[in-house]
């Protein structure tokens, strides 16, 4: 589906903070901001969370949980054999454990972002500018269908005002959200 | 954020993010290698080709092509191994405890750090696995379900841990370090100007956006990737370090162990990591990038690590002293400090205790070249810190009349040999197709700590 989007392009992140305020105390909605680098407080204007810190912490939890099954499973169930006058359930499992937490923990993690980004090698994407790679910043506003003529006026001249460097329109539709 | 100008500027010469860009970016973008990497890569190559004829050597004749003997069952490919794990531990030292204290300086270094680790890895990686002799069994390391019981692994040997922990280490830091790099080869993907070169990174980039919640996401799982293996840096070597403290052999079996070569390999990461980026700067100029304070903040880390170091050898000393076990003593004074090992001993206590303290002056610390060859010293000091704990205890344990002497054979040597090349060619190769300094990052901390005005700025408010 092709959505139109008004773009702002800036040289400086700042000028991106200050735009966003602008339009948003004029009612109207910013639906992404792309940047050479993260700008934190774009995520706080935008109102931006991500679920990722828990599902690491599931991952690393079951990681563990499946870890000390099988190893209890396998050095006191399957087959039982003493080591060194140890008990079977030792606590040197703890080492195992430790590590493979964190395997499991990174790797399902890196699999996540990528599926909640969906990324994958060699996935193609237009960019609105690709020049947001390098050293622009770019706002994007939703042209909706009921935006007037002076509405249409009224966010190019907030763009403008705020240090934008060219405000045009794309039709590029990159994965939406 | 917190900004400080303890450390001063970061970045030199006031750069646009355009700039930043196109100067990490131009030796990517140069149409040929530079005659220097051409022959280095060659000399490389014809290392590695040595290191590939020893290893088909050692395996199709089998480990009797090395000196080992029945006392002195580890060597080289022991010592070499522990050697090189304990460089690739910078990376991840770099990348991960500089984030998380936030030492915004570690920006310029953390790429080219972590990919230092990666060929570390695999070089240290290659050693148990050809030391196990048959290696077309090595697949018995792994847990499987098998027909002979099933009778599974010892989950309490340090040699099972050891390959859980390497696997792991290598798997995080590979994928902290190639996620890390997907915003920059977008930069590549969308302003290369050879078709092929845009195609390339453009399937390497994933197709990245660069967009907020891109970036949010980004940023997050980078973090917790990070934080995940912070852990790991301890946990290594600490294991590694199992290895030889769990076996009741003279000057192995400490408790000192683990910490004491966790340290280590920051010491000798960090140590090959100055190597690697005075090299990097002067051949790609890259000094506004990797400037004079860098290499000093990493020298003062070093002077404080050889510290710890120089008071971990006392402390063996005088707990061989204290235990009152006349074997722990002849195996520290009789057979390192004095002996026939004395000079792999007393090289280890000058590379690594002595002369890092020198960077105590500041007109050495401001030498580059003296700071290069300090940082050679301390990789020649934990090669022989290695060789003295692997091979000292091993040779003359607790029954004089077994007792050997070992001498490595030349098949051991080109192994060795063959390792060095494949870092050296990892790194060149890094050096060509991969921008060396974390773009993205760098733009991140640029504005606020590339001028001086940023400074008082950021302390007005």
């Amino acid at each position: 589906m092709n959505r139109t989007n008004i773009v702002g392009i800036y040289d400086d992140h700042e000028g991106v903070l200050n735009a966003i305020d602008k339009i948003q105390e004029n009612g109207y909605k910013v639906k992404d901001v792309f940047s050479p680098f993260p700008i934190h407080d774009v995520w706080e204007k935008l109102e931006l969370h991500t679920l990722i810190p828990f599902t690491t912490f599931l991952y690393g939890a079951s990681g563990t949980a499946m870890t000390f099954a099988f190893l209890y499973w396998s050095s006191v169930v399957s087959y039982p054999l003493k080591f060194g006058g140890k008990p079977l359930n030792t606590l040197s499992f703890v080492i195992i454990l430790f590590v493979l937490t964190i395997l499991v923990g990174t790797i399902l993690t890196f699999i996540t972002y990528l599926w909640r980004e969906k990324m994958w090698p060699g996935k193609k994407v237009e960019l609105p500018d690709p020049r947001t790679t390098n050293d622009k910043f770019a706002i994007l506003i939703e042209k909706s269908k009921d935006f007037t003529g002076s509405d249409l006026e009224t966010i190019n001249n907030l763009l403008k005002d705020t240090g934008a460097l060219e405000v045009k329109e794309s039709n590029v539709s990159y994965h939406e959200k | 954020m917190y900004n400080t100008r303890v450390r001063g500027i970061l970045i030199k010469g006031n750069k646009s993010y355009d700039q930043v860009t196109s100067e990490i970016l131009t030796p990517i973008y140069a149409p040929s290698a530079p005659t220097w990497w051409k022959i280095s890569a060659f000399v490389a190559t014809v290392a590695l080709l040595l290191g590939v004829w020893a290893i088909y050597v050692t395996i199709s004749t089998g480990i009797g092509t090395w000196g080992l003997n029945n006392n002195v069952a580890w060597g080289w490919a022991i010592i070499n191994f522990v050697w090189w794990i304990g460089i690739g531990h910078a990376g991840t030292a770099f990348s991960i405890f500089l984030l998380i204290v936030r030492q915004k300086w570690r920006t310029s270094i953390n790429r080219a750090a972590e990919a230092m680790t990666i060929f570390a890895v695999m070089a240290a990686g290659l050693f148990p696995l050809i030391h196990m002799g048959r290696i077309w069994d090595g697949f018995f390391i792994f847990p499987y379900w098998n027909t002979r019981g099933p009778l599974w692994d010892n989950f309490n040997s340090p040699l099972f841990w050891d390959v859980t922990a390497i696997s792991t280490y290598l798997t995080a830091s590979f994928l902290f370090w190639y996620m890390g790099m997907i915003p920059d080869f977008a930069i590549i993907r969308e302003s290369a100007a050879s078709k092929i070169r845009r195609k390339i990174y453009g399937i390497l980039s994933f197709g990245w956006l660069g967009n907020a919640k891109g970036w949010l996401r980004f940023e997050t799982a980078a973090l917790l990737m990070g934080g995940m293996a912070a852990p790991l840096v301890v946990s290594v070597h600490s294991i590694v370090s199992m290895d030889f403290s769990v076996a009741v052999i003279p000057g192995w079996h400490t408790t000192i162990f683990p910490p004491y070569f966790v340290i280590g390999a920051i010491f000798s990461g960090f140590g090959m990591v100055l190597t690697l980026t005075i090299v990097m700067r002067k051949l790609y100029k890259f000094n506004d990038f990797i400037t004079d304070g860098h290499l000093d903040a990493v020298a003062r880390i070093l002077t404080f690590i050889s510290l710890i170091m120089g008071t971990a050898y006392m402390t063996e000393l005088f707990v061989a002293w204290y235990s009152g076990s006349e074997y722990e003593m002849f195996t520290f004074m009789k057979n390192r400090v004095t002996g026939d090992y004395t000079f792999a001993y007393w090289s280890m206590i000058t590379c690594n205790a002595l002369i890092p303290q020198l960077f105590w002056f500041k007109k050495i610390r401001k030498n580059i070249t003296a700071v290069f060859i300090i940082s050679i010293f301390i990789n020649i000091g934990m090669w022989f810190e290695r060789y003295v704990i692997v091979v000292t205890s091993l040779s003359k344990d607790f029954l004089p009349s077994g007792w050997a002497v070992y001498k490595p054979t030349f098949i051991e040597i080109g192994i060795y040999i063959g390792t060095l090349g494949l870092f050296v060619l990892g790194v060149l190769l890094f050096f060509r197709y991969v921008p060396m300094i974390a773009i993205s990052e760098v733009k991140h901390v640029l504005k606020e700590t590339s001028t001086d005005e940023a400074f008082t700025e950021n302390e007005k408010h």
